[in-house]
Protein backbone atom coordinates (compact mmCIF):
# COMPACT_ATOMS: atom_id res chain seq x y z
CA UNK A 1 0.00 0.00 0.00
CA UNK A 2 3.22 2.64 0.85
CA UNK A 3 4.22 2.09 -2.48
CA UNK A 4 0.88 2.37 -4.39
CA UNK A 5 0.36 5.64 -2.93
CA UNK A 6 3.98 7.21 -2.21
CA UNK A 7 3.98 9.29 -5.20
CA UNK A 8 0.69 10.90 -4.62
CA UNK A 9 1.97 11.69 -0.89
CA UNK A 10 5.32 12.84 -2.54
CA UNK A 11 3.88 15.31 -4.84
CA UNK A 12 1.37 16.62 -2.57
CA UNK A 13 4.51 17.31 -0.07
CA UNK A 14 6.58 18.60 -3.24
CA UNK A 15 3.63 21.37 -3.97
CA UNK A 16 3.06 22.04 -0.65
CA UNK A 17 6.66 22.53 0.30
CA UNK A 18 8.46 24.04 -2.81
CA UNK A 19 11.38 21.69 -1.62
CA UNK A 20 12.09 18.61 -3.05
CA UNK A 21 14.92 17.49 -0.64
CA UNK A 22 11.98 18.59 1.89
CA UNK A 23 9.33 16.64 -0.03
CA UNK A 24 11.35 13.70 0.49
CA UNK A 25 12.04 13.69 4.22
CA UNK A 26 9.00 15.02 5.20
CA UNK A 27 7.53 11.88 2.78
CA UNK A 28 9.61 9.27 4.47
CA UNK A 29 8.17 11.00 8.03
CA UNK A 30 4.62 10.62 6.80
CA UNK A 31 5.09 6.42 5.99
CA UNK A 32 7.02 6.24 9.50
CA UNK A 33 3.86 7.74 11.08
CA UNK A 34 1.34 5.99 9.27
CA UNK A 35 2.82 2.97 9.98
CA UNK A 36 2.84 4.06 13.83
CA UNK A 37 -1.14 4.82 13.11
CA UNK A 38 -1.83 2.21 11.16
CA UNK A 39 -4.43 0.66 13.61
CA UNK A 40 -5.83 3.74 13.54
CA UNK A 41 -7.25 3.50 9.94
CA UNK A 42 -10.51 2.89 9.23
CA UNK A 43 -11.28 2.17 5.26
CA UNK A 44 -15.09 2.68 6.12
CA UNK A 45 -14.15 6.71 7.10
CA UNK A 46 -11.83 7.15 4.14
CA UNK A 47 -9.34 5.50 1.38
CA UNK A 48 -6.00 5.02 1.93
CA UNK A 49 -4.77 7.53 -0.20
CA UNK A 50 -7.12 10.33 1.69
CA UNK A 51 -5.73 8.96 5.05
CA UNK A 52 -2.14 9.11 3.82
CA UNK A 53 -2.61 12.76 2.72
CA UNK A 54 -4.50 13.95 5.89
CA UNK A 55 -1.36 12.28 7.62
CA UNK A 56 1.07 14.46 5.03
CA UNK A 57 -0.67 17.02 5.48
CA UNK A 58 -0.18 17.17 9.44
CA UNK A 59 3.52 16.03 9.21
CA UNK A 60 4.40 19.41 6.54
CA UNK A 61 2.27 21.72 9.08
CA UNK A 62 4.17 20.06 12.38
CA UNK A 63 7.69 20.87 9.92
CA UNK A 64 6.54 24.30 9.19
CA UNK A 65 5.60 25.30 12.88
CA UNK A 66 8.47 23.77 13.80
CA UNK A 67 10.52 26.43 10.92
CA UNK A 68 8.51 28.85 12.47
CA UNK A 69 9.64 28.87 15.52
CA UNK A 70 13.08 28.10 14.96
CA UNK A 71 12.53 31.94 12.67
CA UNK A 72 11.15 33.53 15.67
CA UNK A 73 14.77 32.43 17.32
CA UNK A 74 17.31 33.24 14.39
CA UNK A 75 17.44 36.48 12.31
CA UNK A 76 18.52 34.86 9.69
CA UNK A 77 17.31 31.64 7.84
CA UNK A 78 17.57 29.52 4.75
CA UNK A 79 14.52 29.56 2.55
CA UNK A 80 12.62 26.54 1.96
CA UNK A 81 12.42 27.01 -1.52
CA UNK A 82 15.83 26.43 -3.26
CA UNK A 83 17.07 29.43 -5.66
CA UNK A 84 17.11 26.95 -8.91
CA UNK A 85 16.42 27.81 -12.32
CA UNK A 86 15.35 23.86 -13.12
CA UNK A 87 11.89 23.49 -12.82
CA UNK A 88 10.52 21.98 -9.04
CA UNK A 89 6.96 20.50 -9.87
CA UNK A 90 7.93 18.10 -12.35
CA UNK A 91 10.59 17.51 -15.14
CA UNK A 92 9.54 19.41 -18.61
CA UNK A 93 7.44 21.40 -16.45
CA UNK A 94 7.32 24.58 -18.61
CA UNK A 95 9.76 27.35 -16.48
CA UNK A 96 6.74 30.05 -16.79
CA UNK A 97 4.34 27.33 -15.03
CA UNK A 98 6.45 26.42 -13.13
CA UNK A 99 7.32 30.30 -11.84
CA UNK A 100 3.88 31.00 -11.46
CA UNK A 101 3.31 27.76 -9.37
CA UNK A 102 6.25 28.81 -7.42
CA UNK A 103 4.35 32.19 -7.15
CA UNK A 104 1.40 30.33 -5.10
CA UNK A 105 1.11 30.20 -1.69
CA UNK A 106 1.55 27.06 0.28
CA UNK A 107 -2.65 27.14 0.45
CA UNK A 108 -2.99 27.57 -3.18
CA UNK A 109 -0.33 25.23 -4.53
CA UNK A 110 -2.39 22.68 -1.87
CA UNK A 111 -5.36 22.61 -3.20
CA UNK A 112 -3.91 22.90 -7.14
CA UNK A 113 -2.20 19.36 -6.19
CA UNK A 114 -4.96 17.71 -4.80
CA UNK A 115 -7.71 18.60 -6.83
CA UNK A 116 -5.80 18.93 -10.26
CA UNK A 117 -2.50 16.42 -10.01
CA UNK A 118 -3.80 14.34 -7.55
CA UNK A 119 -7.66 14.54 -9.25
CA UNK A 120 -9.13 14.06 -5.73
CA UNK A 121 -12.69 15.04 -5.70
CA UNK A 122 -13.65 18.30 -4.06
CA UNK A 123 -15.25 16.52 -1.11
CA UNK A 124 -12.54 14.45 -0.55
CA UNK A 125 -9.99 17.76 -0.32
CA UNK A 126 -12.57 19.02 1.66
CA UNK A 127 -12.26 15.93 4.49
CA UNK A 128 -8.28 16.20 3.77
CA UNK A 129 -8.15 19.92 4.27
CA UNK A 130 -10.99 20.15 7.23
CA UNK A 131 -13.26 22.98 5.15
CA UNK A 132 -16.50 22.78 3.04
CA UNK A 133 -16.22 21.65 -0.34
CA UNK A 134 -17.79 25.31 -1.10
CA UNK A 135 -14.48 26.24 0.75
CA UNK A 136 -12.55 23.93 -1.74
CA UNK A 137 -14.26 25.11 -4.76
CA UNK A 138 -13.21 28.60 -4.01
CA UNK A 139 -9.78 28.29 -3.09
CA UNK A 140 -9.22 26.44 -6.39
CA UNK A 141 -10.88 28.98 -8.59
CA UNK A 142 -8.69 31.80 -6.67
CA UNK A 143 -5.63 29.92 -6.88
CA UNK A 144 -5.75 28.67 -10.79
CA UNK A 145 -6.93 33.04 -11.52
CA UNK A 146 -3.79 33.63 -9.22
CA UNK A 147 -2.00 31.12 -12.03
CA UNK A 148 -3.30 32.75 -14.74
CA UNK A 149 -2.37 36.21 -13.81
CA UNK A 150 1.61 35.32 -13.33
CA UNK A 151 2.06 32.94 -16.66
CA UNK A 152 0.04 36.03 -18.52
CA UNK A 153 2.77 38.65 -17.00
CA UNK A 154 5.31 36.84 -17.68
CA UNK A 155 4.78 36.13 -21.18
CA UNK A 156 4.37 39.84 -21.39
CA UNK A 157 7.44 40.25 -19.77
CA UNK B 1 -8.93 30.88 -16.61
CA UNK B 2 -9.97 29.82 -19.97
CA UNK B 3 -11.58 26.33 -20.36
CA UNK B 4 -8.96 25.52 -22.63
CA UNK B 5 -6.29 27.25 -21.11
CA UNK B 6 -7.09 25.62 -17.69
CA UNK B 7 -7.10 22.01 -19.65
CA UNK B 8 -3.65 22.83 -20.81
CA UNK B 9 -2.76 23.79 -17.68
CA UNK B 10 -4.22 20.57 -16.29
CA UNK B 11 -2.86 18.28 -18.74
CA UNK B 12 0.79 19.84 -18.08
CA UNK B 13 0.75 19.61 -14.51
CA UNK B 14 -0.30 16.11 -14.11
CA UNK B 15 1.80 14.89 -17.43
CA UNK B 16 4.95 16.40 -15.62
CA UNK B 17 3.85 14.97 -11.81
CA UNK B 18 7.24 14.43 -10.38
CA UNK B 19 7.68 10.75 -9.24
CA UNK B 20 9.36 9.72 -5.59
CA UNK B 21 12.94 9.62 -5.44
CA UNK B 22 14.27 5.86 -5.99
CA UNK B 23 16.32 6.28 -2.24
CA UNK B 24 12.76 7.56 -1.15
CA UNK B 25 11.09 4.14 -2.45
CA UNK B 26 13.86 2.18 -0.90
CA UNK B 27 13.46 3.63 2.27
CA UNK B 28 10.13 3.38 2.14
CA UNK B 29 10.41 -0.76 1.20
CA UNK B 30 12.44 -1.17 4.11
CA UNK B 31 9.42 -0.23 6.30
CA UNK B 32 8.34 -2.80 8.66
CA UNK B 33 4.47 -4.30 7.75
CA UNK B 34 2.01 -2.56 9.99
CA UNK B 35 0.67 -4.49 12.40
CA UNK B 36 -2.93 -5.35 12.23
CA UNK B 37 -5.94 -3.10 13.23
CA UNK B 38 -7.50 -2.98 16.36
CA UNK B 39 -10.78 -5.23 15.80
CA UNK B 40 -12.50 -3.07 18.51
CA UNK B 41 -12.68 0.78 17.16
CA UNK B 42 -13.54 3.32 19.51
CA UNK B 43 -17.31 3.94 17.79
CA UNK B 44 -18.75 0.46 17.86
CA UNK B 45 -16.79 0.14 21.20
CA UNK B 46 -19.02 3.11 22.24
CA UNK B 47 -22.49 1.20 20.88
CA UNK B 48 -21.42 -1.59 22.66
CA UNK B 49 -20.90 0.20 26.07
CA UNK B 50 -24.35 1.55 25.41
CA UNK B 51 -26.08 -1.46 24.66
CA UNK B 52 -24.44 -3.20 27.51
CA UNK B 53 -25.60 -0.21 29.71
CA UNK B 54 -29.15 -0.28 28.89
CA UNK B 55 -28.94 -4.10 29.28
CA UNK B 56 -27.88 -3.76 32.54
CA UNK B 57 -30.59 -1.52 33.43
CA UNK B 58 -33.27 -2.97 31.92
CA UNK B 59 -31.75 -6.25 33.59
CA UNK B 60 -32.02 -4.07 37.67
CA UNK B 61 -35.36 -3.73 36.39
CA UNK B 62 -36.54 -7.54 35.45
CA UNK B 63 -34.55 -8.62 38.57
CA UNK B 64 -35.77 -6.31 40.50
CA UNK B 65 -39.29 -6.83 39.60
CA UNK B 66 -39.09 -10.30 39.86
CA UNK B 67 -37.64 -10.57 43.13
CA UNK B 68 -40.04 -7.64 44.79
CA UNK B 69 -43.66 -9.11 43.25
CA UNK B 70 -43.49 -11.67 46.21
CA UNK B 71 -43.46 -9.60 48.90
CA UNK B 72 -46.34 -7.48 48.46
CA UNK B 73 -48.46 -9.90 49.95
CA UNK B 74 -51.99 -8.79 51.05
CA UNK B 75 -51.73 -8.43 55.32
CA UNK B 76 -54.62 -6.44 55.68
CA UNK B 77 -55.99 -7.41 58.77
CA UNK B 78 -53.17 -8.27 61.01
CA UNK B 79 -52.74 -7.31 64.42
CA UNK B 80 -49.66 -4.41 64.50
CA UNK B 81 -48.86 -5.24 68.87
CA UNK B 82 -49.12 -7.68 71.39
CA UNK B 83 -52.25 -8.92 73.35
CA UNK B 84 -53.68 -6.64 75.95
CA UNK B 85 -52.18 -8.47 79.06
CA UNK B 86 -48.84 -7.80 78.03
CA UNK B 87 -48.90 -4.23 76.33
CA UNK B 88 -50.78 -1.44 77.27
CA UNK B 89 -52.23 -1.28 73.90
CA UNK B 90 -53.27 -3.25 71.33
CA UNK B 91 -54.51 -2.30 67.48
CA UNK B 92 -56.27 -3.87 64.61
CA UNK B 93 -56.74 -1.89 61.49
CA UNK B 94 -58.32 -2.33 58.11
CA UNK B 95 -56.68 0.09 55.52
CA UNK B 96 -58.91 1.59 53.12
CA UNK B 97 -60.31 -1.15 51.32
CA UNK B 98 -63.89 -0.99 49.08
CA UNK B 99 -65.46 -4.23 49.03
CA UNK B 100 -66.91 -4.17 45.98
CA UNK B 101 -67.68 -7.83 45.09
CA UNK B 102 -69.49 -10.47 47.26
CA UNK B 103 -66.39 -12.60 47.69
CA UNK B 104 -64.78 -9.48 48.52
CA UNK B 105 -67.49 -8.78 51.94
CA UNK B 106 -67.59 -12.02 52.85
CA UNK B 107 -63.27 -12.20 53.05
CA UNK B 108 -63.96 -9.29 55.33
CA UNK B 109 -66.46 -10.32 57.43
CA UNK B 110 -64.21 -13.65 58.00
CA UNK B 111 -61.61 -11.10 59.36
CA UNK B 112 -63.94 -9.42 61.47
CA UNK B 113 -65.20 -12.31 63.13
CA UNK B 114 -61.35 -12.97 63.93
CA UNK B 115 -61.31 -9.65 65.84
CA UNK B 116 -63.92 -11.02 68.49
CA UNK B 117 -61.27 -12.29 70.87
CA UNK B 118 -59.47 -8.89 71.03
CA UNK B 119 -63.03 -7.20 71.53
CA UNK B 120 -64.23 -9.53 74.28
CA UNK B 121 -64.20 -7.56 77.81
CA UNK B 122 -62.57 -9.72 80.21
CA UNK B 123 -62.30 -8.90 83.75
CA UNK B 124 -60.34 -6.05 83.27
CA UNK B 125 -60.93 -2.68 82.77
CA UNK B 126 -60.27 -1.30 79.16
CA UNK B 127 -60.30 1.61 77.39
CA UNK B 128 -61.91 0.93 73.59
CA UNK B 129 -61.30 3.66 70.71
CA UNK B 130 -63.41 2.16 67.55
CA UNK B 131 -63.36 4.15 64.23
CA UNK B 132 -64.99 3.17 60.93
CA UNK B 133 -65.93 4.81 57.81
CA UNK B 134 -68.36 3.96 55.94
CA UNK B 135 -69.92 4.05 52.36
CA UNK B 136 -74.19 4.07 52.68
CA UNK B 137 -76.61 4.33 50.60
CA UNK B 138 -79.29 6.56 52.29
CA UNK B 139 -77.36 8.58 54.78
CA UNK B 140 -80.11 9.76 56.49
CA UNK B 141 -81.81 6.14 56.91
CA UNK B 142 -77.96 4.97 57.93
CA UNK B 143 -77.53 7.87 60.78
CA UNK B 144 -80.89 7.14 61.87
CA UNK B 145 -79.90 3.51 62.35
CA UNK B 146 -76.84 3.84 64.20
CA UNK B 147 -78.01 6.46 66.82
CA UNK B 148 -80.91 4.34 67.07
CA UNK B 149 -78.86 1.11 67.67
CA UNK B 150 -76.16 3.06 70.04
CA UNK B 151 -79.16 3.62 72.04
CA UNK B 152 -80.69 0.59 72.23
CA UNK B 153 -77.43 -1.09 73.66
CA UNK B 154 -77.56 1.33 76.40
CA UNK B 155 -74.96 4.13 75.10
CA UNK B 156 -75.35 7.50 73.61
CA UNK B 157 -74.59 10.17 71.00
CA UNK B 158 -71.46 12.41 71.99
CA UNK B 159 -71.58 14.60 69.06
CA UNK B 160 -73.54 14.35 65.72
CA UNK B 161 -72.55 16.08 62.39
CA UNK B 162 -74.80 15.90 59.49
CA UNK B 163 -74.51 17.45 56.59
CA UNK B 164 -75.86 16.79 52.94
CA UNK B 165 -75.09 18.39 49.38
CA UNK B 166 -76.56 18.14 45.96
CA UNK B 167 -75.94 14.40 45.44
CA UNK B 168 -73.72 13.59 48.51
CA UNK B 169 -73.36 13.68 51.68
CA UNK B 170 -71.51 12.54 55.13
CA UNK B 171 -72.04 12.58 58.48
CA UNK B 172 -69.64 12.30 61.76
CA UNK B 173 -71.21 10.53 65.05
CA UNK B 174 -69.24 10.52 68.24
CA UNK B 175 -70.78 7.49 69.79
CA UNK B 176 -70.08 5.76 73.53
CA UNK B 177 -71.14 2.00 73.84
CA UNK B 178 -70.97 -0.09 76.98
CA UNK B 179 -67.90 -1.88 76.52
CA UNK B 180 -69.45 -5.29 76.89
CA UNK B 181 -71.26 -4.30 73.39
CA UNK B 182 -69.24 -2.73 71.97
CA UNK B 183 -68.86 -6.22 69.56
CA UNK B 184 -72.55 -6.09 68.91
CA UNK B 185 -72.11 -2.37 68.05
CA UNK B 186 -69.75 -3.09 65.39
CA UNK B 187 -71.24 -5.56 64.16
CA UNK B 188 -74.45 -3.75 63.75
CA UNK B 189 -72.79 -0.95 61.81
CA UNK B 190 -70.90 -3.08 59.72
CA UNK B 191 -73.85 -3.76 58.37
CA UNK B 192 -74.97 -0.28 57.63
CA UNK B 193 -72.49 -0.21 54.46
CA UNK B 194 -69.70 -0.68 52.96
CA UNK B 195 -66.46 -0.44 55.13
CA UNK B 196 -64.22 1.54 54.03
CA UNK B 197 -61.71 1.59 56.85
CA UNK B 198 -62.19 0.60 60.32
CA UNK B 199 -59.19 0.89 63.32
CA UNK B 200 -59.59 -0.54 66.68
CA UNK B 201 -57.32 0.48 69.66
CA UNK B 202 -57.65 -1.89 73.05
CA UNK B 203 -55.62 0.05 75.59
CA UNK B 204 -55.56 -1.68 79.58
CA UNK B 205 -56.79 0.77 82.33
CA UNK B 206 -56.66 -1.71 85.25
CA UNK B 207 -52.93 -1.25 86.10
CA UNK B 208 -53.69 2.75 86.78
CA UNK B 209 -57.00 2.21 88.57
CA UNK B 210 -54.95 -0.22 91.15
CA UNK B 211 -52.35 1.97 91.55
CA UNK B 212 -54.91 4.79 92.28
CA UNK B 213 -56.50 2.43 94.40
CA UNK B 214 -53.75 1.26 96.74
CA UNK B 215 -52.84 5.29 96.91
CA UNK B 216 -56.63 6.05 97.58
CA UNK B 217 -55.79 3.41 100.43
CA UNK B 218 -53.10 4.39 102.01
CA UNK B 219 -54.67 7.91 102.18
CA UNK B 220 -57.58 7.29 104.08
CA UNK B 221 -55.19 5.06 106.39
CA UNK B 222 -53.39 8.53 106.67
CA UNK B 223 -56.84 10.42 107.55
CA UNK B 224 -57.97 8.10 109.53
CA UNK B 225 -54.69 8.12 112.25
CA UNK B 226 -54.97 12.17 112.35
CA UNK B 227 -58.88 12.27 112.68
CA UNK B 228 -58.40 9.99 115.65
CA UNK B 229 -56.40 12.24 117.30
CA UNK B 230 -58.40 14.69 119.24
CA UNK B 231 -56.00 17.55 118.87
CA UNK B 232 -53.67 18.13 116.21
CA UNK B 233 -50.74 20.27 115.95
CA UNK B 234 -50.79 22.91 113.18
CA UNK B 235 -48.33 20.89 111.07
CA UNK B 236 -51.08 17.47 111.49
CA UNK B 237 -53.59 19.38 110.53
CA UNK B 238 -52.20 20.33 107.47
CA UNK B 239 -51.09 16.55 106.71
CA UNK B 240 -54.32 15.74 106.82
CA UNK B 241 -56.34 19.13 104.84
CA UNK B 242 -53.53 17.85 101.97
CA UNK B 243 -54.13 14.04 102.03
CA UNK B 244 -58.15 14.96 102.17
CA UNK B 245 -57.32 17.35 98.63
CA UNK B 246 -55.18 14.43 97.29
CA UNK B 247 -57.62 11.99 98.39
CA UNK B 248 -60.59 14.13 96.56
CA UNK B 249 -58.47 14.59 93.46
CA UNK B 250 -57.57 11.02 93.14
CA UNK B 251 -61.71 9.74 93.90
CA UNK B 252 -61.72 12.06 90.98
CA UNK B 253 -59.59 10.28 88.91
CA UNK B 254 -60.56 6.82 89.94
CA UNK B 255 -63.91 8.26 88.58
CA UNK B 256 -62.46 9.17 84.81
CA UNK B 257 -61.09 5.76 84.59
CA UNK B 258 -64.31 3.75 85.57
CA UNK B 259 -65.89 5.95 82.93
CA UNK B 260 -63.35 5.49 80.44
CA UNK B 261 -63.41 1.87 80.92
CA UNK B 262 -66.99 1.57 80.85
CA UNK B 263 -68.03 3.15 77.44
CA UNK B 264 -66.46 2.73 73.75
CA UNK B 265 -65.90 5.51 71.99
CA UNK B 266 -66.87 4.81 68.85
CA UNK B 267 -66.20 7.37 65.77
CA UNK B 268 -68.34 6.88 62.97
CA UNK B 269 -68.25 8.22 59.77
CA UNK B 270 -70.43 7.59 57.28
CA UNK B 271 -70.84 9.18 53.41
CA UNK B 272 -72.28 8.65 50.38
CA UNK B 273 -69.64 9.72 47.96
CA UNK B 274 -68.33 7.23 45.36
CA UNK B 275 -64.91 5.85 45.34
CA UNK B 276 -62.73 7.90 43.30
CA UNK B 277 -61.67 4.18 41.70
CA UNK B 278 -61.88 0.66 42.87
CA UNK B 279 -58.81 -0.38 44.71
CA UNK B 280 -57.79 -4.00 43.52
CA UNK B 281 -55.55 -5.49 45.02
CA UNK B 282 -52.56 -6.31 42.19
CA UNK B 283 -51.56 -9.34 40.54
CA UNK B 284 -48.29 -10.91 40.59
CA UNK B 285 -48.13 -10.06 36.96
CA UNK B 286 -49.19 -6.53 37.25
CA UNK B 287 -46.79 -5.90 40.85
CA UNK B 288 -43.89 -7.21 38.74
CA UNK B 289 -44.47 -4.77 36.19
CA UNK B 290 -45.09 -2.15 38.79
CA UNK B 291 -41.87 -2.58 40.38
CA UNK B 292 -39.65 -2.76 36.82
CA UNK B 293 -41.27 0.58 35.96
CA UNK B 294 -40.34 1.76 39.51
CA UNK B 295 -36.59 1.07 38.87
CA UNK B 296 -36.56 2.24 35.32
CA UNK B 297 -38.11 5.16 36.43
CA UNK B 298 -35.50 5.19 39.54
CA UNK B 299 -32.44 4.93 37.07
CA UNK B 300 -33.94 7.13 34.30
CA UNK B 301 -34.24 9.91 37.21
CA UNK B 302 -30.47 8.95 37.96
CA UNK B 303 -29.70 8.95 34.27
CA UNK B 304 -31.35 12.76 34.53
CA UNK B 305 -29.26 13.58 37.32
CA UNK B 306 -25.82 12.79 36.01
CA UNK B 307 -27.08 14.72 32.55
CA UNK B 308 -28.30 17.87 34.55
CA UNK B 309 -25.06 17.89 36.70
CA UNK B 310 -22.20 16.54 34.06
CA UNK B 311 -24.17 18.46 31.12
CA UNK B 312 -22.88 21.93 31.41
CA UNK B 313 -19.35 20.85 32.18
CA UNK B 314 -19.91 18.75 28.97
CA UNK B 315 -21.30 21.61 26.80
CA UNK B 316 -18.46 23.77 27.86
CA UNK B 317 -15.76 21.26 27.35
CA UNK B 318 -17.11 20.83 23.56
CA UNK B 319 -17.23 24.42 23.24
CA UNK B 320 -13.42 24.51 24.31
CA UNK B 321 -12.66 21.85 21.92
CA UNK B 322 -14.16 23.22 19.21
CA UNK B 323 -12.86 26.86 19.89
CA UNK B 324 -9.49 24.80 19.67
CA UNK B 325 -9.94 23.33 16.87
CA UNK B 326 -10.91 26.25 15.07
CA UNK B 327 -8.29 28.42 16.18
CA UNK B 328 -5.40 25.32 15.10
CA UNK B 329 -7.51 25.87 11.57
CA UNK B 330 -7.02 29.14 11.32
CA UNK B 331 -3.36 29.34 12.61
CA UNK B 332 -3.04 26.26 9.61
CA UNK B 333 -4.01 28.10 7.71
CA UNK B 334 -2.16 31.35 8.30
CA UNK B 335 0.85 29.36 7.73
CA UNK B 336 0.04 27.49 4.55
CA UNK B 337 -1.00 31.09 3.05
CA UNK B 338 2.88 32.19 3.66
CA UNK B 339 4.69 31.71 0.30
CA UNK B 340 7.53 29.59 0.15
Amino acid sequence: MAEEHLDDVYRYLLYVTGNPHLAEDLAAATFERALRRWRRFDPRRASARTWLCQLARSTALDHFRAEQRRRRREDTYASDVPETDEPVFGEGLSPALDAAVRSLSRGEREVVVLRVVLELDGETVARVLGIRPTAVSTRLSRALQKLEERMVSDVRD
Amino acid sequence: MSETRFESVTRELRATAPSAPEMLRVLVRTLPSPQPRLALRLRPAVSVAIGIAIAVGLGAALIGGFSGAPHQNVANFSPSAGTAGGAATKEVRTPGLLLGSSSSKQAFDDRARALAPVLAPGLRLQRYDVSMSLRVRDLSRSTQAAVRRTRRLGGYVATANYSTGNNTGDSSLDLRVPVQHVQQAIAGFTDLGTILDQHISVGDLQAPLDRTDSRIAALRRVIAELQVKNVRTPAEQMQLDGAKGTLQRLMQSRMNLVREGTYAKISLELTTRKAASKHVTPGRFSRFWSDAGDILGKEAIIVLYALVVAGPFAILAALALLAERARRRHADHRLLEETG
